[in-house]
């Protein structure tokens, strides 16, 4: 999967980071896990920064990702940078940062939450997030766990689900 | 400070034929006005840094990359004193010679030194460690992100280069400029600037260094050598070496060239501004500036790094032999020390030490490694020597130093 996954980027040319319209990823056609749990058609949304996010049925917890197309674009991420538990963040302003091909580019949160876990896999791996940025189990690239208030549920629902983000990148 | 509206006027034409030389044409005022940075109407901004401190710079432009509307473009020039500034997610300890930097801050002449001391700075873009002086010219980039494009803008240094009479020049696959120049065999191929990036929900930032008259050529290398890289095991981001040159260009005419080159992709100007010094008294400026400076983004912005006398199963390197009988390993977050192993070299415990009192202590506190495992129970004449030595390590000279 990795390997596959590195000669796929290399083969990309660089200006292609610029081209949002560019066909379909072929890593989209892939056969990814958890593209047939049925959670993730349910309750996982996206922005339009590339964050992806899990509400949980109870919508009081959830969990935080970039998606395929957003770590495609990054490039190798040598680093990530993991936040401190604790903190509301409101949607929009950052909980955590990567690093890739020199460029450190932040990870916004979706909705408004409080970081209750790090994946600290990623310390150790930061390449998990080239070859499964939308796994959110254990061994996956998610990047945080996180509670949700009634705002951030609130917020969840103005989100795009998978089929209207595709349909956006595509664009 | 509010500053007239006026300045956030569109240039009027014979100023634009004037091609805001650098050196020609001065705008009617030194002050940072963040009205004009963030005029909606501003969409193209050119500024001119006359400070050369590097925590400001650096402070003007990531508010820059704040307030400028988000359709708007922003060239920034400046230039350095010397200094290091090493990536966001770097080990200093590990990047750089912090030694050499208290030798040149305390003895300048005997460390055969002849600029003034260097500053030691982690930025806020990622990539690698670079040196910066009066001979090296910044420039920056701030565009919406869905016009960034990592080569762009080297592109457009590499067309300035060109046009002052630099054929040889191109950005190469790191997106560096490199400069080719033949030789009797391969040709030879220098690095003359290096970029780094910063990419955030609205806007994206580019900027690079060039290389133009570095008195401090020769200097470079060893500076950016540390004595600790063969026990020093560190994730984030290594710096890569490339052999460098200047590329033998006057600062003013490099800025001129640039600014034309930035002109003729992005049209009319609209807003041109120059800063020094007192762009500080912008309170958000100065709270960035303060950041930059703090010990704890300098420091304890580290990625987790083990430091080992003898080789681990993390990092199995071997290390050569030391003068003294011990073994000792540490492991640090965020530059404070999460656990600390001092054995003999036999692997035996040492009579009467507790390696714990290490625990939580942060790297850059330690002003001496020989008091602190004397504390923690480590007998005299060892604790000296494997003391002075760790002091090497980590260079507590230099922490020491910056420390007030």
């Amino acid at each position: 999967m990795a390997s596959i996954a590195c000669s796929l980027r290399a083969a990309r040319p660089v200006a292609m980071r610029l081209a949002p319209r560019a066909a379909p990823m072929v890593r989209l056609a892939m056969p990814v896990r958890s593209f047939s749990s049925s959670r993730m058609s349910l309750a996982r949304k996206y922005t339009k920064d590339h964050e992806w996010i899990d509400l949980s049925a109870d919508r009081k917890t959830g969990v935080i990702g970039i998606s395929e197309y957003a770590a495609e674009q990054l490039g190798d991420v040598v680093y990530v940078e993991l936040p401190p538990a604790g903190d509301w963040t409101d949607a929009g302003d950052s909980i955590g940062a990567v690093e890739s091909v020199k460029s450190a580019s932040d990870i916004n949160a979706p909705v408004r939450c409080k970081v209750t876990h790090a994946n600290t896999l990623l310390e150790e791996k930061p390449a998990t997030i080239n070859q499964v940025p939308e796994d959110d189990s254990a061994g996956g690239g998610w990047i945080v766990k996180v509670e949700v208030d009634e705002e951030g549920a609130k917020q969840f629902d103005e989100l795009m689900d998978a089929a209207a983000y595709k349909e956006f990148i595509a664009e | 400070m509010r500053i007239p509206q006026l300045l956030s006027r569109r240039a009027t034409s014979p100023l634009r034929a004037s091609k805001f030389s650098s050196h020609l044409h001065r705008p009617l005022t030194s002050r940072f006005s963040t009205d004009a940075a963030s005029h909606p109407a501003n969409r193209v901004q050119i500024y001119l840094s006359k400070s050369t401190d590097p925590f400001l710079n650096l402070s003007v432009e990531h508010r820059l990359l704040q307030i400028t509307p988000p359709d708007s473009t922003i060239l920034t020039l400046y230039v350095n004193s010397p200094s290091i500034i090493f990536g966001r997610n770097q080990n200093p300890w590990l990047q750089v010679n912090l030694n050499r930097l208290a030798q040149i801050a305390q003895d300048p002449s005997s460390a055969g030194w002849n600029d003034s001391p260097i500053q030691l700075v982690r930025r806020r873009s990622g990539g690698g460690a670079v040196f910066h002086d009066a001979g090296n010219v910044n420039f920056s980039v701030i565009c919406p992100p869905e016009h960034f494009d990592r080569n762009k803008h080297a592109e457009m240094v590499v067309r300035a280069l060109k046009a002052l009479g630099r054929p040889n020049t191109r950005v190469n696959e790191r997106h560096d400029i490199v400069m080719d120049i033949a030789s009797k065999g391969e040709p030879e191929t220098y690095k003359i600037s290096g970029s780094a990036y910063k990419l955030t929900r609205l806007r994206s930032l580019h900027h690079g260094t060039c290389l133009l008259g570095s008195p401090n050529l020769s200097s470079i290398s060893g500076l950016l050598r540390s004595p600790a890289g063969g026990y020093l095991d560190a994730r984030g981001v290594d710096s890569v070496r490339r052999p460098v040159k200047n590329i033998d260009v006057g600062n003013d005419e490099f800025k001129d060239a640039v600014v034309t080159e930035f002109e003729s992709m992005y049209g009319d100007v609209h807003f041109r501004g120059e800063f020094d010094d007192t762009a500080i008294q912008v309170d958000e400026i100065r709270r960035g500036y303060e950041e930059l400076q703090s010990k704890s983004w300098i420091w304890g912005q580290t990625p987790r790094f083990t430091f080992s006398t003898h080789p681990t199963e993390e990092d199995p390197r071997p290390r050569p032999e030391l003068p003294f009988d011990l073994n000792m390993c540490l492991l640090a977050k965020h530059g404070v020390i999460e656990e600390m192993t001092i054995k003999h070299s036999d692997g035996a415990a040492v009579n009467a030490l507790d390696d714990s009192k290490f625990h939580g202590a942060s790297v850059w506190e330690i002003d001496n490694w020989a008091e602190s495992l004397s504390r923690a129970g480590l007998g005299g004449s060892l604790s000296r020597e494997a003391g002075a030595w760790l002091n090497g390590m980590f260079g507590t000279d230099y922490t020491r130093m910056v420390k007030s």
